[in-house]
């Protein structure tokens, strides 16, 4: 018995250490100066590369900037389309309701290669592509069934009976919306809103096709040093655009709590 | 009336969207696997495309490359992920541990996860450098190429780092909803912890394992990056067979990407279908 659960200890430590090493060397590479072969650790440490992302003159921090703007506006789309989405396939029953469920959660089994690339002449001629509109619309796709999933299950658990009782009472439908519905939702959008962002976020071939190199996203920007192996750069990008994921990750924890702090109680 | 139509009027904004952007793409890529890309002057209709593709010996490497790859990693994934999760299950002190590292994986991208594995295991590496510490090799060289490789090791790495922390979160979450008492009754009876595992523990988590097992599978076969920064010029896999004939600047080829495109997506609904069959069998047997 005792043996058993020191095994498990072992392997939970062992597993849990490969999954967060890798990021430890990452962060390390990051302030490296000079790092030769075959030392253990770096001879000198420097932040060069730091000082070359937030030099303003290399432009990455201004294209930081427009990416966070480009996933808000993806995120805030997503989640203003979904709600409605996620309300019909959570509370009511109709006919074809299987048909929609599946075709919604279809993007995330289909490779996103093939539908931008079978996208991409249309969206030439109808003059998306290159386009920062073009982008926002293809980012949708991969980003929808994330947030169509979680809403519904938000709303299969809470039902109507909180809407209807508001309704009852003599509440209009957008109050019934802002007061009732929203609040009861806050913790689903929270986490809806999270995983939409992270995947417009790092949404690299997408951005890469619609966007035709006109568009330009930090996960585009970084794409390079990782494929040239230049290790320092390659790094120091790689904490940045993870800092400013949880970052926003926060900002967005913020902005859903104090809106609906301590209204929530009576969810589940 | 209105009641009727109103689930419809909730759905009608995403579906245009899908409708618009997910379904179109795929029917003018099935369109143009067909050879109808009128565009550049191609108007008929004709398999001509696929029977070449299907033959061409350097696309059944690549698929095979492809197959070998998802199947790998997803497996090993599920197993990492299932040690893991019922591991932190059974250790007492599991608050906060598992909070971090489910959110990590989802945060880095998979181009950042490449360059970790491509950290770990180039010839310069950490791994190399601590072998040559140990005296293991004496030399760069003497380490095995681990990254651009022809086994694909170093793609299969990362994709396991990216997705043993999915298995592990959906694990653990069926894992702390199922009844203790199940286990219980069992021990009672005379079974020991093993048996635990395998009669009661694993059928309860089958069908997650089975669902996010495809899930990831058909994730690792259509995703381009990691094969794309990791692996070696021959074979390719599909999703990057595809890229490199997109880039033709030669539009006839066009093509030629749509059907490997297409092959991609069929597969993937046929896993979907495999999917829902086997779900079905599952939850028959469970009654």
């Amino acid at each position: 018995m005792k043996r058993n659960s020191y095994i498990s200890k072992v392997i939970m430590c062992v597993i849990i250490f490969l999954l967060i090493f890798p990021l430890g060397v990452v962060l390390l590479w990051s302030f490296v100066k000079i790092w030769p072969w075959p030392n253990l650790v770096p001879r000198d440490f420097g932040i060069r590369a730091f000082e070359y992302i937030l030099n303003p003159n290399n432009k990455s921090i201004r294209i930081l900037c427009f990416s966070v703007c480009l996933s808000s506006v993806v995120t805030v789309i997503t989640l203003l389309i979904s709600i409605p989405a996620a309300k019909a396939l959570g509370v009511y029953n109709f006919k074809g309701k299987d048909f929609f469920k599946i075709l919604v959660l279809a993007p995330i089994i289909v490779p996103t290669i093939a539908v931008a690339m079978g996208i991409h002449v249309a969206f030439i001629k109808l003059g998306l592509a290159n386009t920062v509109l073009g982008v926002v619309l293809v980012h949708l796709i991969p980003c929808l069934p994330y947030g169509i999933r979680i809403l519904t299950n938000v709303f299969e658990i809470i039902g109507e009976s909180m809407e209807m009782q508001a309704r009852v009472l003599g509440a209009n439908s957008i109050q019934t919306f802002i007061r009732i519905t929203l609040p009861l939702i806050a913790p689903g959008l929270l986490s809806a809103g999270s995983l939409v962002f992270i995947v417009s976020f790092s949404q690299y071939f997408l951005t890469f096709l619609i966007g035709g190199g006109r568009i330009i996203t930090f996960s585009m920007l970084m794409f390079p040093y990782i494929q040239s192996g230049d290790r320092m750069m390659a790094c120091s990008y790689s904490i940045v655009f993870i800092l400013s994921t949880l970052v926003i990750l926060l900002i967005i924890e913020k902005i859903v709590r104090s809106y609906y702090k301590g209204e929530n109680y009576f969810y589940m | 009336m209105y009641k009727k139509l109103k689930p419809y009027i909730m759905l009608a904004p995403v579906m245009i969207i899908i409708l618009g952007i997910f379904t179109m793409g795929l029917v003018l890529g099935f369109f143009q696997s067909l050879g109808y890309f009128p565009v550049i002057g191609l108007n008929d209709f004709t398999l001509k495309y696929y029977k070449e593709v299907l033959l061409d010996k350097s696309f059944i490497d690549s698929f095979k490359f492809s197959i070998y790859i998802s199947l790998i990693s997803s497996v090993l994934s599920v197993i990492i992920g299932v040690l893991l999760a019922y591991s932190i299950f059974q250790s007492k002190h599991k608050k906060g541990i598992e909070e971090i590292i489910y959110k990590l994986p989802i945060i880095v991208p998979h181009s950042i996860a490449a360059l970790l594995v491509y950290n770990m295991l180039t010839q310069s590496g950490v791994l190399a450098r601590v072998l040559f510490s140990l005296g293991f090799i004496s030399e760069q060289a003497q380490f095995p190429s681990l990254i651009f490789d022809k086994n694909g090791i170093g793609i299969i790495v990362t994709y396991i780092w990216k997705e043993t922390p999915f298995i592990a979160m959906v694990v653990y979450t069926v894992l702390s909803n199922i009844n203790e008492k199940l286990a219980e009754a069992a021990l009672n009876l005379g079974a020991n912890k093993r048996q635990v595992f395998w009669r009661i523990i694993l059928p309860l988590i089958m069908p997650s394992i089975l669902s996010s097992f495809i899930i990831i599978f058909s994730f690792s076969f259509g995703s381009f990056e990691v094969p794309y920064l990791l692996g070696p010029t021959n074979p390719k896999t599909l999703p990057v067979k595809a890229y490199i004939e997109y880039t033709n600047p030669d539009l006839t080829h066009r093509p030629y990407t749509m059907v490997i495109n297409m092959i991609l997506t069929f597969y993937s609904f046929l896993l979907v279908w495999l999917y829902s069959k086997t779900f079905k069998l599952i939850s028959k047997f469970n009654g």
